[in-house]
């Protein structure tokens, strides 16, 4: 299981490799000189000059052919893509164009709200999607698999920027119970520990902001929380059917086991692996969908970031945000496939 | 007496069922699925409606203006203020929602079917031939072409470093020689051995030619290649290559990356098609390579290959059609998804150019109005976005259950 292991961590690391590769060569895609295009057409020359230089823009992309002819090899050390993975080795992302602060710093500040809600999220979706899977599978074919299958259905079906708009709409512009947007009213404090506030005021007993910061998560995590929801539902009812039609199913009913031993001890154990495999993607899955979830509830973390930079042409925290949602994805499906070797003890793997 | 023809005998056999065929069939067993009836019927109205409007209803985005009408509510019937029917309202432009929500529907719609078809075409084929040649011996014929454009491919870049486009050439020779040569130098090592020395010498020859440094760089990494092309290369090594590719992209949350791409070209249609399709691909791909591999170990198959049928006919008669039922059935989950993503790009403002109609576009001009009350602006192009993924979604469940063999009787 160890030399398991230790090779899926190895597989990770020309993946990592080909994703850097891949957000490097975003910047080749935009329509003409980049550096005009972030600038725009009449922005004046030497600002033109200064991002370029900033980007590396006049440096060759990866082989500097000329200076091989004069007989300088130095030239591919200080080639765009070679400065562009010492930059990444040392965590340095860039400067945003705008604003001219690094773009690593920045997403280390906003990453606990997107964590933050993320968790919340998966929470919720787990929470409820489980039980209603099991008894989908438990009661098929009844009133309730019926309603639960075509709601998760509808779930999946939801644009969930559209979802949030619909949840504000209801319960902030008509209700008025929630705030529209932002992750704290102003003028409530949270001490930051761990930059989680739901957990930050619960340590230091901070019960109205507790209350305050929960008002504001509510409304995005479940917007974020349904798409996963409904597909681990259907995953779980899945699962669930297949294994329930196992011999030692029938087996453990026939020897007088209470239904909810059978389902619990015996299905659900079983069913869990494919589960587990839809949670670990989904959770990848959830950071990426925090882009729009941010935008529509102004939620100050990594996505909102992205989005503005995106409308801003910021195009360095573009990056570095992909970048570090896709660093998440990866590093998620890895712990899956991790899991497997210790959930399954069917699979051998060496 | 008269004679008795086989039609005068003619008794209806009940042991022998009615001949039918299995797109018949699965059609049969589809229509009589509540579901399936159901997704069936929400995407014939979105496709019809669409497509009508396009072609008879006339709508020019571009003159669709009138501040008077601005952020009306649905009305039913005219009234002294409005003399106009709008049954879902009116946008910031006073522009009718109801027009743009169905015209919206063509280039909604649209997108998500070039991009599926982008991506299924591109995918398919890459997971066919990847999955074929790793269960299937690869033939002298093909292997030649496989060395060959390994060697012209890689070589490119030594020839691109070097300036010299004879470099490519010659290391595509390289590769097919070592096909021809691979039966008379037994030998690994030595075989290894000769031709990193023949790569050597073409790089590092040819590149000498520029300047002592290109030279070089150009022999070192000819020798490499050269070490590489020694050994014939296995459909293994071209599947594997297939699929790490295809990992890459997988390795990226796939809206996401969709996101980014076209954050990066500019907005736009047709590259949010683009966009969407090319990050579909690898669904498309591990698709098609693990129902290849399960189809090729069949009997059929090893008939085929033994009547000394072709790889291409193999490949095309009697592999493809075999795994047609799960692409049909990913194709419809996938077109929802793409009508999906689609929304997405054009509600962040990367996807149709205003004042285009576009759902997600028309969500994201409107959102902002919501606090001023108006719901309608946005409530009617997200329930058109809602019911046409929904009818994608149903009508694939639907197939699956039509189309899946394992619930055939």
């Amino acid at each position: 299981m160890a030399r398991y292991i230790l090779r899926r961590l190895i597989s990770v690391i020309p993946t990592l490799i080909g994703v850097t590769f891949v957000i490097f060569m975003f910047q080749r895609l935009i329509p003409g000189d980049p550096a005009v295009a972030m600038l725009g057409e009449h922005a004046a020359p030497e600002n033109i000059a200064r991002i370029r230089e900033q980007l590396g823009l006049n440096r060759p992309l990866f082989l500097d052919r000329d200076s091989l002819v004069q007989g300088d090899l130095g030239g591919f050390f200080d080639s765009q893509y070679v400065r562009y993975l010492s930059r990444l080795v040392k965590l340095d992302l860039g400067n945003s164009i705008h604003r001219r602060i690094p773009v690593a710093e920045t997403l280390g500040l906003r990453f606990p709200a997107t964590v933050e809600l993320a968790l919340l999220s998966m929470l919720i979706a787990i929470f409820v999607g489980i039980p209603v899977g099991i008894i989908s599978a438990a009661r098929r074919n009844s009133l309730i698999d019926g309603v639960s299958m075509m709601g998760s259905l509808v779930g999946v079906s939801m644009p969930i920027f559209w979802l949030g708009l619909m949840e504000i709409m209801l319960f902030a512009v008509i209700l008025g119970w929630l705030p529209t947007g932002g992750r704290l009213s102003t003028g409530v404090q949270i001490q930051s520990i761990t930059g989680l506030y739901l957990v930050d005021s619960l340590l230091t007993w901070n019960i109205p902001g507790f209350v305050d910061a929960l008002k504001h998560i509510i409304m995005p995590a479940i917007a974020l929380a349904t798409i996963p929801m409904a597909i681990i539902a259907r995953m779980t009812r899945s699962s669930m059917l297949d294994v329930m039609q196992e011999d030692y199913i029938r087996t453990a009913t026939a020897k007088g086991l209470a239904e909810r031993v059978v389902l619990f001890r015996h299905a659900l154990k079983n069913a869990f692996l494919p589960v587990i495999t839809i949670i670990g993607i989904q959770a990848g899955t959830l950071m990426a969908g925090a882009v729009l979830t941010e935008t529509i509830f102004s939620w100050p973390g990594i996505g909102k970031w992205v989005y503005d930079a995106i409308l801003g042409r910021d195009y360095p925290i573009v990056q570095g945000g992909t970048l570090l949602i896709a660093i998440i994805f990866v590093f998620f499906n890895l712990l899956v496939d991790i899991s497997y070797a210790f959930l399954d003890p069917r699979i051998h793997y060496d | 007496m008269a004679e008795i023809t086989p039609q005068d005998l003619f008794v209806t056999d009940f042991a022998v069922r009615e001949h039918r065929s299995l797109w018949v069939d699965a059609w049969r067993r589809l229509i009589s699925s509540n579901t399936a009836r159901l997704g069936l019927f929400i995407v014939t109205v979105f496709v019809a409606s669409a497509t009508l409007a396009h072609f008879f209803w006339t709508y020019d985005a571009k003159t669709d203006l009138d501040y008077a009408l601005k952020l009306k509510p649905p009305n039913l019937r005219p009234t002294e203020e409005i003399s106009t029917i709008h049954p879902f309202g009116t946008d910031k432009l006073g522009r009718d929602i109801f027009r743009r929500t169905v015209h919206g529907g063509w280039n909604s719609l649209r997108v998500g079917l070039v991009a599926v078809t982008i991506s299924l075409v591109i995918g398919v084929l890459l997971g066919l031939l990847a999955g074929f040649y790793e269960s299937m011996e690869i033939t002298q014929g093909e292997r030649v072409l496989l060395q060959g454009l390994v060697g012209l491919s890689l070589g490119g870049i030594i020839a691109w470093i070097g300036a010299q486009w004879v470099i490519a050439l010659l290391f595509g020779l390289l590769g097919v020689l070592s096909i021809v040569f691979g039966k008379f130098l037994a030998g690994k090592p030595v075989r290894i051995a000769l031709f990193a020395l023949g790569g050597l010498l073409i790089g590092g020859g040819i590149g000498l030619l520029g300047a002592p440094m290109v030279g070089l760089v150009c022999g070192l990494l000819g020798a490499v290649l050269g070490a590489i092309l020694a050994s014939p290369l296995t459909g293994t090594f071209f599947s594997n290559v297939v699929m790490r590719a295809m990992d890459i992209i997988l390795a990226f949350p796939s809206y996401l990356l969709a996101i980014a791409i076209v954050a990066f070209l500019g907005p736009g249609l047709e590259k949010g098609m683009i966009a969407i399709g090319v990050v579909g691909i690898p669904i498309y791909a591990r698709l098609a390579r693990s129902a290849v591999l399960s189809v090729a170990q069949k009997e059929y198959i090893l008939a085929a290959y033994s009547v000394g049928e072709g790889h291409d006919r193999i490949i095309f008669r009697h592999i493809f059609p075999n795994i047609l039922s799960p692409i049909i059935i990913q194709a419809t989950m996938g077109l929802a998804g793409a009508i999906l993503s689609a929304a997405a790009l054009g509600f962040l403002g990367l996807g149709a150019i205003p004042p285009t109609p576009e759902w997600g576009a028309m969500l994201g001009d409107s959102y902002k109005y919501l606090s001023s009350g108006a719901w309608w602006a946005v409530l009617f192009p997200g329930l058109a976005i809602m019911f046409s993924v929904l009818g994608f979604n149903l009508l694939g469940d639907g197939l699956r259950d039509a189309l899946d063999p394992k619930l055939r009787v």
